[in-house]
């Protein structure tokens, strides 16, 4: 990739011209759940996403799915707020509300392989929180699902060259981000960034897009980006990727997230991988279940 | 340990799993390390049931109790197992496993030979049972000799305490259970089709030693030697901590410096041995051996 090239590149991805504004639910409901969750209140959070029909359709899918703990049938967005709470309900509605950011004739990336891998890598963050007793586990799911917003931004604006990506990935079976770097110069971090700061993002959330492949390079919000880091990684290696298999060996310990974490969460010198990593398999069904009833192709 | 708490459980129907047996699935993770996900809860519910019609246990509560505190509880839980891994054994059994091993171990285990005097390959399968296990390696390696395995020998040493077992495997036939997974390619190249059974090959058998090991019989296994490979699945499970350790510390001491170690299915070392370090391959894990110190027998 000559220099030249690149900065054609890069002057692309600076315009952001052909990538849509932030969809129009997304924009309210980041900025009314980023409010404490104690000042939320029920029928707010049921107006809004009540507003569009079908997001509130795919919120009650989620509502209804184990992978958001709920066991009885709930059919209302109003019962759903109320039987799971305003967290949850966060997760889920900003989950659907970016399930529509996706152009709708794209060749670069299956639609369900990415949202399968930006949904797992949401519970997985969020669990792996919870497990090693991260201080801000909502904040964990939220960026997990954001981490590859730049592979959209890709998808918009640089798809020939993505698609040459994707391919090359696919091919040698490397890392995505790899395989961009050689190909196109820069990544979906790089782009990623471009785009969570147009979007006014919050700084950690920015800090997690632009860093999650080169997390020792961040300065700001190291714990959480590199707890992303680690369950995006993890996802990637158990058949969550993003859709051809990473022929790689992965010593989790040695990855750089996990010095970093470590810092934070002294509780994970003594984390059990194998048997987080076998419990990921046991809800890898339902992520391919929750995703195929989600995401349907226009 | 903030890891041992029950996760939530996940299945595919309505409601939720019976929390005494997320307490069973748990329970046994820590005796004998093998781990029922969430989508096995089903599956693991059936066995427990099976046990307990057997036991006349009423509810999963009672059953637990005969896990715990009965004074069967030793004798129950290797029932249990029985049960969990009942018709495990097949070729190819666990695929991502064999990928993984074939795709990524044996260049990473070439590459590390590389300092080495002799182009042989060491493997050991221990536990071997009836035989697909170490015949499967045979075959998959022999597929290698013609490009990655050009101008190398290798060998599979097969273990086993049973005699039927090593008997049976010796023998080489096969039924359609054991064969279920196997690809037509491999039939037709590995195998004769003796009527309702399908017989190994020689070129198959030819590279594996079978022979009646007991795990606990410290002066032999400690002569199984420069080993670049150990595979021991759904054998670990059935020992209690110590002898865990104990084998455990054989195998450090068996395997060469870039040695691994795969067991079963959802099977773990965790709180058994600091010596090997846990690795993640696509969609399976594997055990290398740490640096920090070698072991002296």
């Amino acid at each position: 990739m000559s220099g030249e090239a690149k900065e054609v590149l890069l002057r692309r991805l600076e315009g952001l011209e052909q990538m849509p504004s932030i969809p129009v639910i997304l924009g309210p409901l980041l900025r009314y759940f980023e409010q404490p969750l104690e000042s939320l209140d029920v029928q707010g959070a049921v107006d809004l996403i009540s507003q569009d029909k079908s997001l509130a359709a795919q919120c009650l899918h989620m509502a209804n799915s184990p992978l958001f703990g709920r066991w009885q049938k709930v059919d209302s967005v109003r019962s759903a707020v109320v039987a799971l709470g305003m967290q949850r309900m966060r997760d889920i509605a900003l989950s659907c509300s970016v399930l529509k950011l996706m152009p709708d004739d794209q060749t670069g990336i299956d639609p369900t392989v990415f949202w399968e891998h930006s949904l797992g890598c949401a519970l997985v963050s969020r669990r792996f929180a919870r497990r090693i007793g991260f201080a801000d586990h909502g904040k964990a799911y939220l960026a997990g699902l954001l981490h590859d917003l730049g592979i959209l931004v890709n998808l918009w604006i640089l798809p020939q060259e993505f698609q040459k990506a994707m391919a090359l990935a696919r091919s040698r079976g490397i890392p995505l981000h790899e395989a961009e770097s050689e190909t196109m110069g820069l990544s979906h971090c790089d782009s990623g960034r471009r785009l969570a700061e147009q979007w006014d993002l919050t700084p950690e959330l920015v800090e997690v897009v632009s860093w999650h492949h080169q997390v020792e390079s961040a300065s700001n919000h190291r714990a959480l980006l590199a707890l992303v880091s680690l369950s995006d990684l993890l996802c990637r290696m158990n058949g969550l990727g993003h859709g051809f298999i990473e022929e790689r060996q992965v010593n989790f310990l040695e990855q750089p997230g996990f010095a970093l974490l470590l810092k934070e969460c002294p509780t994970l010198e003594s984390f059990d991988w194998a048997r987080f990593t076998f419990e990921l398999e046991g809800y890898l069904d339902e992520v391919h279940r929750l995703v195929s009833l989600l995401y349907r192709p226009k | 340990m903030t890891a041992s708490a029950p996760s939530s459980a996940l299945s595919a129907g309505e409601a939720a799993p019976n929390p005494q047996l997320i307490r069973i699935r748990d329970l046994v993770y820590q005796v004998a390390g093998i781990f029922q996900p969430d989508n096995k809860l089903r599956l693991l519910e059936d066995r427990c049931v099976k046990r307990m019609e057997v036991l006349g246990a009423k509810t999963l509560r009672e059953y637990y109790e005969c896990l715990t505190v009965k004074p069967i509880r030793q004798a129950e839980l290797v029932s249990l197992l029985n049960e969990i891994t009942i018709g495990e054994t097949c070729f190819f059994r666990n695929l991502p496993q064999l990928d993984a091993l074939r795709n990524i171990v044996l260049l990473k285990i070439i590459e590390a030979r590389a300092n080495l005097p002799l182009r042989h390959l060491r493997i050991w399968s221990a536990g071997c049972s009836t035989g697909e296990e170490p015949y499967t390696l045979s075959m998959m390696l022999l597929e290698e000799t013609a490009s990655r395995l050009k101008g190398w020998t290798f060998e599979i040493l097969a273990t086993d305490l049973n005699e039927r077992s090593l008997a049976h495997a010796k023998h080489g036939s096969y039924g359609t259970y054991s064969t279920r997974n196997l690809t037509s390619y491999y039939r037709q190249k590995y195998f004769t089709d003796r009527g309702d059974e399908l017989h190994v090959n020689p070129d198959v058998k030819a590279h594996v030693n079978f022979s009646r090991l007991n795990l606990f019989d410290d002066s032999r296994v400690a002569f199984m030697k420069g080993l670049d490979l150990i595979m021991c699945c759904n054998v670990l499970i059935y020992f209690d901590g110590l002898s865990k350790r104990r084998v455990i510390q054989h195998f450090y001491n068996n395997l060469l410096a870039h040695g691994y170690l795969f067991l079963g299915h959802s099977e773990s070392l965790y709180g058994i041995s600091e010596d090997f370090r846990l690795v993640h391959l696509p969609s399976a894990t594997a055990y290398v051996k740490s640096e920090k110190r070698q072991v002296n027998r």
